[in-house]
């Protein structure tokens, strides 16, 4: 009899898990599709400025109007744009691949078997979606400040605020906004990372994403609602947009990211709690 | 011995169903009890060594209001190919599943080399390959690709060592060629191998197979049987559950048969075949001298085409030789009536009046007070 059970080193599991996810075609079409949306709409507000500015929200359309010829407001208004819907998407898909796909391949019983145990496990997955979405938002951001800059020209930034950022500060800018819509995508995923765990069907996980940011948003327009608004994850959204202002206001991106650490709490707690007692 | 004559009549279809069956149970624990038969049959006992791989008592796992597997006892000895028997639905994989601590169970205890599951996971499964179902593997990475997954997670293996383990498990399954391919294009067969290259990723000391010639032709049939017998020559225990009663026929030292969620029968499979033949086939030209002299001392006999069979039921073999002997018969062979493993199986599981409590809590033994007489 052995001492104390062995492990495969960590690192290792990571990296196989990295691997597999990059590896995957949906993986890479999802990021390249996220690559190539800074590019249309780089283009298309360079051919036709003036046909911007139809947003139904008043954060957008104030964004989507200053991009002509200030080329570092377009990853503002990219990842403005994909915060409320594309990207929770796109994360809430790895997550559900994560666990869900994985049981349902059967890929899953293979890591418990070998063995990985069941919250190392849940901590490689974690780790996988948490870095796959980091990486969709660094890659619109990068591509989106490329084309702002070779499309639309200008390389300081003219915030919101009628203020103007050196080039330096502006990719500051940018790198911060990363963080802030970065943070809200893991807190979308941890959720479905948590229905992930409880389900064989990928495609539930991805409806009961997809439905819950419609049903937080549709919440979030309801003013007799506004007691619950607090609560709604899809009211920090906004106010990544706050990075496009001079000087900095934190209020909404702090508020952002205590909403979000409370659903990453709550997502990865549910998921662990689950992963546990799932037959595998 | 302990052998009801008339239930274990060696005619399929006569014997008394399950109902056989579960009096065999009682029979395997009584080994001793066919010594002199076997010696007859000019066969040796093969005894299990000492120790179990794996065990478990009272194990019971219910979904919902089904009753999936119901008060299991099933003994693995070390060093046996147990071959698990059972029509579809009789709880074989969800047993597995429990013995790999894949599924908690709802009630019992499971014991996987020596630890207790699922607590002990963690120090008895990197001893264990196992190939559970249908093989998980994912259709865009190549075969290759997604056994380096598996051995990513293989605590026994190093880093540096990965990619050799995989290359010779790939060459022990006939993969090798197939292997830079994708496992999308994988056919049924080569998707089977794979697992199986899984489960052999490095030495292990128990291996479980759950149908592992699903989907393969006779050509890969006999390499799995081939990859069990060298398992066990290695002594390697082996755990394979089929429902191809040949596979189990030819591969496996032990047998327990499942139905319906319990275990029916379970021991060497000497023992279970031996214990369910009742008569002796005797190798002789003259048949009617034969046949008369046994009659004459009240034995049950019948010509065969071989032969004579002499029924054993009241009477014991060395007595048929001796009368026969004694009325000059020519005897060329005497050997014990073998039944076929399939007339087993048949008995033990097509009688589905016998089991019909199996959602009962009592336990499982009131099976055995009630047979019809």
């Amino acid at each position: 009899m052995t001492t104390a059970p062995v492990r495969a080193p960590l690192p290792r599991l990571l990296r196989s898990e990295l691997r597999f996810m990059l590896r995957r075609p949906r993986t890479l079409i999802a990021l390249l599709a996220l690559a190539i949306m800074p590019v249309i709409a780089g283009v298309s507000i360079a051919i036709a400025a003036d046909s911007m500015g139809g947003g139904r929200n008043a954060a957008i359309e104030g964004i989507a109007s200053m991009v002509e010829g200030n080329g570092m407001m377009l990853p503002v208004l990219v990842l403005l744009l994909a915060v409320t819907m594309l990207l929770p998407l796109i994360g809430s898909m790895w997550a559900a691949d994560a666990i869900a796909g994985e049981a349902a391949t059967g890929g899953l019983r293979n890591l418990l078997l070998a063995p990985v145990s069941r919250v190392r496990l849940l901590a490689v997955k974690a780790f996988g979606v948490a870095t796959l979405s980091l990486l969709a938002v660094v890659v619109m951001a990068v591509v989106s400040v490329l084309a702002g800059v070779v499309f639309l020209g200008g390389a300081e930034m003219v915030t919101v605020s009628g203020t103007t950022l050196p080039f330096t500060e502006a990719l500051g800018r940018v790198a911060l906004l990363v963080v802030a819509v970065t943070v809200q995508v893991w807190a979308v995923a941890a959720v479905a990372l948590a229905i992930s765990t409880c389900t064989d069907h990928p495609l539930v996980v991805l409806a009961a994403a997809t439905g819950g940011i419609i049903i937080f948003t549709v919440l979030g327009e309801i003013p007799s609602l506004d007691w619950l608004h607090p609560l709604l994850l899809t009211e920090s959204w906004e106010a990544v947009a706050d990075v496009a202002r001079d000087p900095l206001p934190m209020n909404g991106l702090t508020e952002g990211f205590l909403r979000a650490a409370c659903y990453l709490v709550i997502g990865y707690s549910l998921a662990l709690a689950r992963i546990v007692t799932r037959d595998g | 011995m302990t052998i009801d004559p008339p239930a274990l009549s060696p005619k399929p279809g006569v014997g008394a169903g399950g109902l056989s069956g579960v009096r065999r149970r009682a029979v395997t624990h009584d080994v001793r009890a066919d010594e002199q038969v076997n010696s007859v049959a000019g066969m040796t006992m093969a005894q299990a060594p000492a120790g179990l791989a794996a065990r478990t008592r009272d194990l019971r796992k219910v979904y919902g209001r089904t009753v999936a597997v119901n008060h299991v006892d099933l003994d693995v000895p070390v060093g046996s190919v147990l071959g698990m028997l059972g029509p579809n639905g009789s709880g074989k994989t969800t047993t597995i599943r429990m013995l790999l601590g894949l599924v908690t169970p709802t009630a019992g205890t499971v014991e996987l080399l020596g630890h207790p599951l699922p607590d002990g996971a963690a120090a008895a499964l990197p001893d264990v390959g196992a190939l559970v179902e249908s093989p998980g593997f994912h259709p865009f990475l190549s075969g290759r690709e997604n056994l380096l997954r598996c051995a990513a997670a293989e605590p026994r293996l190093a880093t540096g060592a990965m990619a050799g383990a995989v290359d010779v498990a790939l060459e022990r399954v006939g993969l090798a060629a197939a292997a830079g391919r994708r496992y999308r294009g994988y056919s049924l067969g080569m998707k089977q191998r794979l697992g199986l290259a899984a489960a052999l990723l490095l030495p292990r000391r128990l291996v479980v197979l759950d149908e592992p010639t699903n989907g393969l032709d006779p050509a890969g049939t006999r390499e799995v049987r081939a990859v069990i017998a060298d398992l066990h020559d290695a002594g390697t225990t082996v755990l394979v559950s089929s429902h191809l009663l040949a596979e189990v026929e030819a591969t496996c030292t032990h047998v327990a048969v499942l139905h319906r969620g319990s275990v029916v029968a379970q021991g060497g499979l000497r023992e279970l075949l031996e214990a369910g033949s009742t008569g002796l086939l005797v190798t002789t030209p003259d048949v009617t001298v034969a046949v008369n002299a046994l009659r004459d001392n009240r034995i049950p006999a019948r010509a065969t085409p071989e032969g004579v069979y002499a029924d054993l039921t009241a009477t014991t073999a060395p007595e048929v030789v001796a009368n026969l002997v004694r009325a000059e018969v020519a005897v060329h062979e005497v050997r014990r009536q073998r039944t076929g493993l399939e007339d087993l199986f048949a008995r033990l599981t097509e009688n589905d009046t016998v089991h019909h409590r199996l959602s009962d809590d009592g336990p499982a033994d009131v099976l055995d007070e009630e047979f019809p007489r």
